[in-house]
């Protein structure tokens, strides 16, 4: 399984067969099985009840599998949603340390219980408020669990908390989504999407939407972006690679280093652009995200044949 | 997240008037504003404490009498003398301007503690308002913001801040230069349930009057960045802030069709229906039943103000 490569990870809400059921044919790296916002109140009971089915469903093509859990419910979601093929479960609207340490202790008990190595189970907390975001550092230290730093600092519920209207053609989070991204990175800790880009229409179903986000995303050095609709599952996916141009030269850069390093020099030049252990490294970067995604894209075109395959023989 | 009502006060349109003025009460009757700014200047060889005491209760009296909460505007630095002389039963607080830390708001608050009890006001009732000018005040506006319950807003003089920050006081760029500084105030004070106040740039940084078309633009986008009311430089804003920093009709009615759609969808099971290809699910029903709140909330205080103009001077 390959966990780290998540350039679309797009949200499926289990008790709806339509989308369930074809989510395995979409090419996403991620699906997100959700318990929270999509599902109605009366229906969460059923929705726990089909997260572990709905995990096979729809890792079927190779993608990886989180669950989205109900901030109020953390207790009585957990226990649905900890299963083996779960790479991550993650948190809404955190606020505190306090609550990242209270559903870390669940998942830890619940792994010893079904036979998950204890730890493997990564945590997400969503900032999704001003609280959440100012409290950043806190909340990402809170345990040694592997954190990934989701859903940072604007969306839907920001703007409910700050009481804005979303969909201006201006950028409204800029101090919360700066904030919460580089208190992530500082720890070392990836940070999904978060750059800007103009959506007066507030419309999440526009292809041609998911390529401008993918550029602007993919030109911020950010791999990973969410997604609530199909049409932005392919161009976020190829979107957020390495292109063949950027490879290439990536390749170029390293080998140019190493010629300087066997030389005994540590800056040089390459097609007029200066090329030190800051442009290495930066190469070096490309051809090991590059790797990362072309092995899940093996990966899942594997995966992909043998569910085609099992479809058909049925 | 949002027990509390959001925006914390109805406050669209503040306006700062002098002590000095002999048309305080006419200028205050007839402006309209959701709240009344007092300023005084401390005149040199004189006894300016005690000329204070005594003309404070009457001048809060006349800034109140069109219905607006009053405020008086003290100095940080020197806030013990001047809270002394000005605090007075009538006020709902106090704006202390150039905060720099926490340790500003415990000494403000401690003097707050022993007037209120003094001066017959009820303990903890009185609000201290931040005005911030300086790079110390922004980078320590957590700890401000969290180092008393009295804290309501924040509010960034940008005229003193550039000064403070080396930049021109005027608009001579294209784009916002203190659009993170306001973001970051916006999200502070939303952490601690409290609001911002604030206009947008261009006309944050100008007292050139505009016509009311520009106006209008100007105050929907500070509302879009999370400004819940401005501190007006003219009367004439006073009207535009009044009726932009508040849900519109047309929002008013697409939050009423968000309310009814999904409740709709909630009967068939759906916690997430499209409306135009927006999504309609839990915070954006969330959001809508907020947005009425806040709608008739400053429904309400305008009728508050109609009242108090309706009332015979005495």
């Amino acid at each position: 399984m390959n966990n780290r490569v998540a350039r679309c990870s797009m949200f499926v809400t289990p008790t709806n067969p339509r989308f369930i059921d074809k989510a395995w044919t979409r090419g996403g790296d991620v699906y997100i099985l959700d318990i929270e916002d999509s599902i109605a109140p009366a229906e969460k009971e059923r929705c726990r009840s089909l997260i572990r089915e709905s995990i096979q469903k729809a890792s079927k093509g190779g993608a990886s599998i989180y669950v989205r859990i109900n901030k109020p419910f953390v207790d009585a979601d957990l226990p649905y949603a900890v299963w083996p093929g779960v790479a991550r479960i993650m948190r809404p609207k955190t606020e505190s340390a306090a609550e990242m340490q209270h559903a870390h202790e669940i998942i830890s008990r619940l792994e010893k219980e079904r036979g998950i190595p204890e730890g493997e189970i990564e945590l997400s907390p969503m900032i999704e408020s001003a609280l959440g975001a100012v409290n950043i550092h806190e909340i990402l230290t809170a345990n040694p669990r592997k954190i990934w730093s989701q859903g940072g600092g604007g969306g839907y519920d920001m703007a409910v908390n700050l009481g804005i209207e979303m969909f201006a053609d201006f950028d409204q989070y800029a101090f919360p989504v700066a904030y919460v991204a580089l208190g992530a990175m500082s720890l070392g800790i990836e940070a999904t999407g978060g750059v800007f880009v103009p959506n007066p229409s507030g419309r999440v179903d526009q292809s041609d939407q998911a390529v401008k986000q993918a550029e602007a995303l993919h030109a911020a050095g950010i791999h990973h972006a969410g997604a609530l609709h199909p049409a932005f599952i392919q161009p976020l996916v190829s979107g957020l690679a390495p292109t063949e141009d950027e490879i290439t030269w990536a390749n170029r850069v390293v080998e140019e280093y190493d010629r300087l390093a066997d030389a005994g020099e540590s800056i040089g030049t390459l097609d007029g652009k200066v090329i030190d252990k800051y442009e290495y490294e930066f190469a070096r970067g490309t051809l090991d995200w590059a790797a990362a995604c072309a092995a899940k894209d093996r990966y899942k075109a594997r995966a992909l044949a043998r569910a085609q395959a099992a479809n058909v023989s049925r | 997240m949002n027990e509390k009502p959001m925006p914390k006060y109805i406050r669209r349109s503040l306006i700062s008037l002098s002590l000095d003025d002999p048309q305080l009460g006419e200028k205050a009757y007839a402006s309209w504003a959701d709240a009344i700014i007092l300023d005084f200047v401390r005149k040199p060889g004189t006894d300016w404490q005690k000329e204070l005491l005594a003309r404070m209760p009457a001048a809060i009296g006349e800034a109140a009498r069109g219905g607006a909460e009053v405020f008086v505007r003290v100095n940080s630095d020197t806030a013990a003398a001047e809270l002394e002389a000005t605090v007075f039963s009538g006020i709902a607080g106090v704006v202390l301007k150039g905060v720099n830390g926490a340790e500003d708001i415990a000494k403000a608050s401690e003097r707050l503690d022993a007037l209120e009890e003094s001066r017959g006001i009820a303990a903890g009732s009185l609000e201290i308002d931040v005005e911030v000018n300086t790079a110390a005040g922004v980078w320590n506006s957590l700890e401000i913001a969290r180092a008393s319950r009295r804290i309501g807003t924040f509010t960034a003089n940008e005229h003193e801040l550039c000064r403070d920050l080396g930049m021109l006081p005027e608009p001579v760029l294209e784009f916002e230069p203190l659009e993170y500084i306001k973001s970051q105030l916006i999200t502070v004070a939303t952490s601690v349930g409290g609001q911002a106040h604030g206009m947008s740039y261009p006309l944050s940084l100008t007292q050139k009057n505009v016509g009311e078309e520009d106006l209008r633009k100007a105050v929907r986008r500070a509302r879009d960045t999370g400004f819940k009311g401005a501190v007006c430089p003219h009367a004439s804003w006073i009207k535009v802030c009044n009726e932009g920093f508040r849900p519109s009709a047309e929002e008013i009615a697409y939050y009423r069709k968000v309310i009814e759609v999904f409740a709709e969808g909630l009967k068939r099971g759906m916690a997430s229906v499209p409306i135009d290809g927006k999504m309609i699910d839990v915070p954006v029903d969330l959001r809508a039943k907020l947005y009425l709140e806040w709608a008739n909330r400053a429904q309400a205080r305008d009728e508050e103000k109609a009242k108090a103009h309706a009332r015979p001077a005495s």
